[in-house]
C-alpha cells in the first residue's frame, strides 16, 4: 500500500514536468532543458505568495498562476518567438541559458534558501503500518488526473485546442489558415510552465525547495522521452516508468543507484525504440 | 599648461586609487577567506563567513590587531573545487594574503590545501574539515571545523544520552565525508553495544520519502542523520510520513536551529528531535553567544542568527590571537608558526579552548547533543560537552 502510494504520487510529479515537456515539443518543437529550473521557481513563487498573504492557500495559487502566465508569455516573445524554424540544438541552448537565469534568481531573490511548503503537509490519510499521506499528496494526485483530463477535452472539443493541434502538425499552414500561431504557441508556454509549477510545488511539499531541486526537471525529461516526447499518454505511463523504477532500485537493489538506473532505462529504451513507448516515428524523423 | 585630458585624468585617479591601496595593503594584515556563497550550500556557509566577517568588524572598531587593521579579501569557490584552488593560488598570489581562512565542502579544501603547502600559506579551514588537520597533521593545514570522522564518533558517543541501546540507522549521501562520518559513528555505536544498520542515498537525491520507508523497514531505534540543511528537512517529515516516530538526531553539518525548527515544525511539531552541535547554538544564553548576537544586531546579516554565525566568529577569535602573536609585520611563515601555538579561549562558544600544537592542528573538541523543545520553541542541551581528542578508531 505504502509502495503504490509513494509510486503514484512520484508519478503524478513527473507527469506533469513530462507533460509540459511534451506539449512544448509538440507545438513549439523546442525541448525545454529549463523545466526543472521553472518548476523549482514556480514552488518558490508559491511559497513566496503564501507567505505575503499570511498563509493564504488562494493567494498563493494566484502567484504561483500569475507566475505561469508572465514567464510563458515573457520567454515565449522575448526569445523564442524569434527563433521559430530555428534547429533544434539553438532553441535547446536557448533554454539552457534560460535554466542558468532561473536558477541565478533563486539565488539572488530567494538568497539560494531551501525551503518547504507548508501548506497541507498534516497528515490526511492513514496507511497500514504507521504510514501516512498528507493532504497536499492527495491534492497532488487529484489535481494530476484533473489537468490530463482538462488538457485532453481542450485538445480534443475546443476550437482552440483544434488550432493547437493544427499549430503543432505545421505551424506553417495553421497560420496561412488563419490562426495566431503566435497565441497559440505563448499558450502551450503557459500550459508547460503551468505544469511544471504545479509539480514545483507539490514536489516543495514533499522535499524541500533549492537551487539542487532543479534536477528533478531531468526526471520529468527522462519520462517524456520514454514515453515518446509528442505524446501526453506516454508523458504518463513515461512518468510511472522512472518513478516505479527508481522506487524499485531503493528497496531492492541499492539506494545510490536509484538516480542511475532511470537512465540507463533511458538508454535501454532510447536503443531499442528511439521514439519512445507511445511516441511516432514520423515525428522522429522530422528531428 | 595643458590641461589634462580625461583619459590622463583617468589614469592619474587609478594610480592614485592603486597607490593608496598598495600602502594599505603596507599598513594592514591581509587574509584570505574563500566560501560557498553561490553554489548548492550557499545557506550554510554564507553565515559561517557573516560570524566571521562580524568578528573583523568589531575586532577593526576596537583598532585591529597590533594598531593594524585587518583586511580579507573574500573569494566564492560556488562549491568548485577548481574555483576554490583558483581562488586560493589569486589571493596567494596577487593579494599577497598570509593566510587563507574558511573554505567550503571537503572536496574544495583538498586540492586547496596542496596547492597552498606549495606556495606555504597558512590554510585554516572551519565549517567543515579533512583529516589533514588531524595528527599526524600535514604543514600548513588546520581546522577549526567539523571533521567528519570525530563528529561521527562524537555523535555514536552521545546516543546512550538519547536511548541506552536498540538499533541505529544511520542515513547519509554518498560521498566521502559522509560515508567516513557513518563509518565512525558506527564503529562507536557497535563498541557501545547498538547495532547498526544504514541507508545512503545519492548526493542529488530531493524527495527522500523511498529511502525514509528503507530505513524504517530496518526498525530503528534511533535514526541519525549526516548531511546537511537541505537532507534534514526532507527526510525528518518523511521518516514520520513512513511511520517512525523515534528519535531522530541531526548531525550539525551546516545544520541551522533554524532548519531544525522548520524540520521538527513539518513533522508536526516534533519534539524527538536531537541535535549535535560543536558550538553552540543561539538558545545558549552565555555571555559569549549574547556578545556575537549584540554584534549580529549591529552589525546586521543577510541570514538569521545561528550557530554557523557562532562557528564564524570562533574562527574570528583564532585569527586575533594568530595574528597578535605573529606581530608586525606578519610573514606567512610567520604567521604558520603562531597558528601553531594558538589556543583560543572561546568559553561559551563551545566547551573548551580551541588549541593547536605544531603535531595536532585540529585539537581537542567539543561536542553536545540538544533536544528540540517543541512547547519552549527552543533547543534545551541534553549532555555536557563531551570532549575528543583525535580519533579512538583509525581510518580505514
Amino acid at each position: 500500500m505504502e509502495f503504490a502510494a509513494t509510486v503514484v504520487i512520484l508519478t503524478c510529479t513527473y507527469a506533469l514536468l513530462a507533460a509540459g515537456v511534451v506539449i512544448l515539443y509538440k507545438a513549439a518543437r523546442v525541448v525545454n532543458f529549463a523545466h526543472g529550473e521553472l518548476a523549482i521557481v514556480g514552488g518558490y513563487v508559491f511559497y513566496s505568495a503564501s507567505v505575503l498573504g499570511s498563509d493564504s492557500l488562494w493567494l498563493a495559487i494566484a502567484g504561483a498562476l500569475v507566475f505561469s502566465i508572465i514567464m510563458g508569455v515573457t520567454i515565449y516573445m522575448s526569445m523564442l518567438r524569434r527563433l521559430v524554424g530555428e534547429p533544434l540544438h539553438v532553441t535547446i541552448l536557448i533554454t539552457i541559458g534560460i535554466g542558468i537565469v532561473l536558477k541565478s534568481a533563486i539565488l539572488i531573490i530567494w538568497r539560494a534558501e531551501r525551503l518547504t511548503i507548508d501548506v497541507g503537509v498534516a497528515p490526511a490519510l492513514r496507511l497500514s503500518g504507521g504510514a501516512s499521506l498528507s493532504y497536499m499528496d492527495l491534492a497532488s494526485v487529484a489535481v494530476t488526473v484533473l489537468f490530463f483530463l482538462a488538457l485532453y477535452l481542450f485538445l480534443t472539443f475546443t476550437r482552440m485546442g483544434i488550432q493547437f493541434r493544427g499549430t503543432a502538425e505545421n505551424a506553417l499552414l495553421a497560420s496561412q489558415r488563419g490562426v495566431n500561431v503566435d497565441f497559440v504557441l505563448a499558450l502551450a508556454w503557459i500550459i508547460a510552465v503551468i505544469a511544471a509549477s504545479l509539480s514545483g510545488v507539490f514536489f516543495g511539499s514533499r522535499a524541500f525547495l533549492s537551487t539542487e531541486s532543479v534536477t528533478i526537471g531531468l526526471a520529468g525529461l527522462i519520462a517524456a522521452l520514454v514515453g515518446g516526447l509528442d505524446s501526453l499518454r506516454g508523458a504518463v505511463a513515461g512518468a510511472f516508468i522512472v518513478a516505479g523504477t527508481q522506487y524499485l532500485t531503493v528497496r531492492l537493489i541499492d539506494p545510490v543507484l536509484s538516480e542511475t538506473v532511470p537512465f540507463l532505462l533511458l538508454l535501454l529504451v532510447m536503443s531499442i525504440r528511439p521514439w519512445g513507448l507511445f511516441g511516432t516515428l514520423e515525428e522522429l524523423d522530422r528531428v | 599648461m595643458r590641461r589634462p585630458t580625461l583619459p590622463t585624468s583617468a589614469a592619474v585617479l587609478i594610480a592614485c586609487a592603486f597607490s593608496s591601496d598598495q600602502v594599505n595593503a603596507q599598513n594592514s594584515y591581509v587574509i584570505g577567506y574563500i566560501t560557498d556563497l553561490s553554489g548548492p550550500l550557499a545557506d550554510s556557509y554564507t553565515p559561517t563567513w557573516e560570524g566571521f566577517e562580524l568578528f573583523i568588524k568589531s575586532l577593526n572598531d576596537r583598532g585591529g590587531v597590533n594598531g593594524k587593521k585587518v583586511d580579507v579579501v573574500l573569494d566564492d569557490d560556488g562549491l568548485k573545487a577548481d574555483r576554490a584552488v583558483a581562488a586560493a593560488k589569486k589571493e596567494a598570489e596577487r593579494e599577497n594574503v598570509i593566510g587563507i581562512f574558511g573554505l567550503s565542502l571537503s572536496s574544495t579544501q583538498a586540492p586547496v590545501f596542496v596547492e597552498m603547502r606549495k606556495a606555504g600559506v597558512p590554510v585554516v579551514t572551519t565549517f567543515s574539515g579533512i583529516l589533514d588537520a588531524l595528527p599526524p597533521s600535514k604543514p600548513f593545514s588546520y581546522s577549526t571545523g567539523v571533521v567528519f570522522e570525530v563528529a561521527g564518533e562524537a555523535i555514536g558517543e552521545l546516543l546512550p544520552k538519547i536511548k541506552p541501546n536498540g538499533k541505529v540507522v544511520g542515513m547519509t549521501f554518498d560521498s566521502v565525508g559522509g560515508r567516513a562520518a557513518i563509518s565512525h559513528n558506527k564503529r562507536m555505536a557497535e563498541s557501545l553495544g547498538y547495532s547498526w544498520d544504514e541507508v545512503l542515498f545519492p548526493v542529488t537525491t530531493s524527495d527522500f520519502t523511498p529511502y525514509a520507508q528503507a530505513a524504517v523497514e530496518k526498525k530503528p531505534d534511533i535514526v541519525v542523520g549526516h548531511y546537511g540543511s537541505g537532507q534534514n528537512l526532507g527526510v525528518i517529515p518523511a521518516l514520520r510520513r513512513s511511520g517512525y516516530a523515534g528519535p531522530y538526531v541531526v548531525a550539525s553539518y551546516g545544520v541551522t536551529e533554524d532548519t531544525v525548527r522548520q524540520a521538527a515544525q513539518r513533522a508536526g511539531n516534533d519534539p524527538n528531535v536531537y541535535y549535535v552541535t560543536r558550538y553552540s547554538t543561539v538558545y545558549d544564553n552565555t555571555p559569549a553567544v549574547m556578545e556575537v548576537a549584540a554584534a549580529q544586531k549591529k552589525y546586521g546579516t543577510s541570514k538569521p542568527f545561528s550557530s554557523m554565525h557562532i562557528t564564524g566568529w570562533v574562527l574570528g577569535k583564532f585569527v586575533e590571537q594568530a595574528l597578535t602573536a605573529c606581530g608586525w609585520p606578519c610573514s606567512r611563515e610567520k604567521l604558520d608558526q603562531s597558528i601553531q601555538h594558538v589556543k583560543v579561549d572561546a568559553s561559551g562558544l563551545t566547551g573548551g579552548p580551541i588549541e593547536m600544537s605544531p603535531q595536532d592542528h585540529y585539537g581537542p573538541s567539543f561536542w553536545r547533543l540538544y533536544q528540540w523543545n517543541e512547547t519552549a520553541r527552543r533547543m534545551e542541551p541534553k549532555s555536557d560537552w563531551l570532549k575528543k581528542t583525535g580519533l579512538k578508531f583509525p581510518v580505514q
